[in-house]
């Protein structure tokens, strides 16, 4: 009802993004949001962060450069606990597993890894209070606080903290309803800039893993966009169905059907597989601020995550139906 | 009358006793007798919480409620009441007092009348909460969270990071808090 203004002011702002807002003014904080996204692709950085959640702390080493064909490539690597590694290149991300000798590879084809696009941007106007609130300082550089409320229980609160110079996202928290932090992000030590250095990202294990198990969670064969015959029914506001395929996921024999919604900000994806011969209860897990719902529905085992609340999730894979028969047909 | 003063006071043997509680059961007159005496006991003892009719009123309530008054809940007082019954006097009017206290104290007769005859009242009714018990993953989820990340707007804003998310959990368990 009262969405029709500040959408039309952000056609204004998608048509004029150099324009400089006045403070509080809720489209700096999306153009804020525009900024990080764009220079978490664009800059060459290394940098050490931790992860927290409710549970856990775990610091990890980060690189990413961007080689002048514009090609981007990205490695993380954990520092504490078992050895893992987190391999990007452009839209194929690929996880080595040292421990358990195992790879897991996820090609995004043709799809590109995800950006932020306007439409996304119009989603988190509508779904969250965004404004810009104050300066702070992470990993001695000096960063514009970038706050995303949300305007109703289904999603998590956030909060980011934006290099000032060149909108790097230096530290990303989600926050429950009643603020308190769930789950957060903070390098503790950064170098921004650099030449392109491809030792830098390049994986320490692929030459070693001759014997190792292949998982392929998602082949451009297997990620086709396909209409899965399964439904939300009921109304979920502010969540917009991004994608719907069949694909495969690392550790299953049978393609599974992936639907994703998101807000623009948040996103849920729904996993539907055929019924595993072991029983299958309603469960809820997080891992951080993911909940995870796992629950059969008819003959077949739904597993519901995203970065949501518990209920968010829950109330997703409640109103789940199969419509179609074109799943069938297709399978 | 002096009959049920007798009882209550415990000055009958387990014969006498056993026949005032059985008059007690029928005669509405010995009823409002036993109810008066007490009530002037514990008037006197400054114990005085009920109104002079509260006897009554709560009599008629019970009259209401058929069969479905003798649920499980009350079994040990009536136990309690064969047994005292069967031993001293004294000790049978110890019982009544208690069998009518019974009466008295827990059970709203409301929640009396809804409660299934065989269904023990005694069974303390937890709601349901309002959400089952999320536990940690344990990595068990991995792949899923793996395959979910490329999708989410929150690895556009901040590139590979959250897919520590992805590769993590797996040692949880022993970084417990």
């Amino acid at each position: 009802v009262k969405s029709a203004l500040p959408a039309l002011l952000l056609g204004l702002f998608v048509a004029a993004p150099a324009q400089a807002a006045a403070p509080a003014d809720p489209q700096d904080g999306l153009a804020w949001l525009k900024q990080m996204a764009s220079a978490s692709r664009r800059l060459n950085y290394t940098g050490t962060f931790v992860y927290r959640n409710n549970r856990q702390s775990e610091t990890s080493r980060i690189a990413h450069f961007v080689n002048a064909a514009g090609g981007e490539f990205e490695r993380l690597e954990t520092l504490d606990g078992p050895l893992r590694e987190v391999i990007r290149t452009n839209d194929q991300v690929t996880c080595y597993l040292p421990g358990s000798r195992t790879i897991i590879i996820e090609q995004r084809s043709p799809r590109r890894f995800p950006a932020l696009l306007p439409e996304q941007l119009t989603g988190v106007a509508d779904s969250y209070a965004v404004h810009v609130q104050g300066r702070d300082r992470v990993a001695g550089f000096e960063c514009q606080i970038v706050v995303l409320e949300p305007r109703d229980k289904l999603r998590y609160g956030h909060q980011f903290c934006a290099e000032v110079k060149s909108g790097l996202p230096l530290r990303a928290r989600s926050l429950d309803e009643k603020k308190a932090p769930l789950e957060s992000f903070a390098f503790t030590q950064l170098a921004i800039g650099g030449k392109f250095s491809r030792d830098l990202v390049r994986s320490r294990y692929a030459a070693k893993t001759r014997n190792w198990k292949v998982d392929r969670s998602a082949l451009p064969v297997a990620e086709t966009p396909a209409d899965t015959g399964w439904m939300l029914v009921g109304n979920l506001p502010g969540f917009k169905k991004l994608t719907e395929l069949k694909r495969s996921i690392a550790g299953r024999a049978v393609s599974v059907a992936h639907i994703v919604f998101s807000d623009g900000l948040a996103a849920v994806s729904v996993f539907i597989e055929p019924l595993p011969s072991a029983r299958v209860v309603p469960q809820l897990s997080h891992q951080g601020a993911v909940n995870i719902y796992t629950r059969p529905v008819a003959d077949h085992m739904v597993t519901v995550l995203g970065e949501a609340p518990a209920a968010t999730v829950m109330q997703i894979a409640n109103s789940l139906e199969f419509r179609g028969a074109t799943a069938s047909a297709a399978r | 009358m002096d009959k049920i003063s007798a009882l209550m006071d415990g000055e009958l043997d387990a014969r006498q006793a056993e026949q005032q509680v059985g008059r007690l059961r029928h005669d509405t007159e010995a009823r409002a007798c036993w109810d008066t005496f007490h009530l002037i006991g514990d008037a006197l003892r400054g114990e005085c919480r009920f109104s002079a009719q509260f006897g009554a009123r709560l009599y008629a309530r019970l009259e209401q409620e058929p069969t479905v008054l003798a649920p499980r809940r009350r079994t040990p007082a009536g136990r309690a009441t064969a047994y005292a019954l069967s031993a001293a006097a004294s000790v049978a009017a110890v019982a009544l007092v208690g069998w009518v206290a019974l009466q008295n104290a827990p059970v709203p007769p409301a929640q009396i009348a809804a409660a299934p005859a065989p269904v023990p009242v005694s069974v303390p009714v937890t709601p349901p909460p309002v959400e089952p018990v999320s536990v940690p993953s344990e990595g068990t989820m991995n792949q899923y969270i793996f395959a979910h990340q490329g999708f989410s707007p929150s690895t556009a804003i901040q590139g590979l990071a959250p897919y520590i998310r992805s590769v993590s959990a797996e040692q949880t368990t022993k970084v417990r808090e």
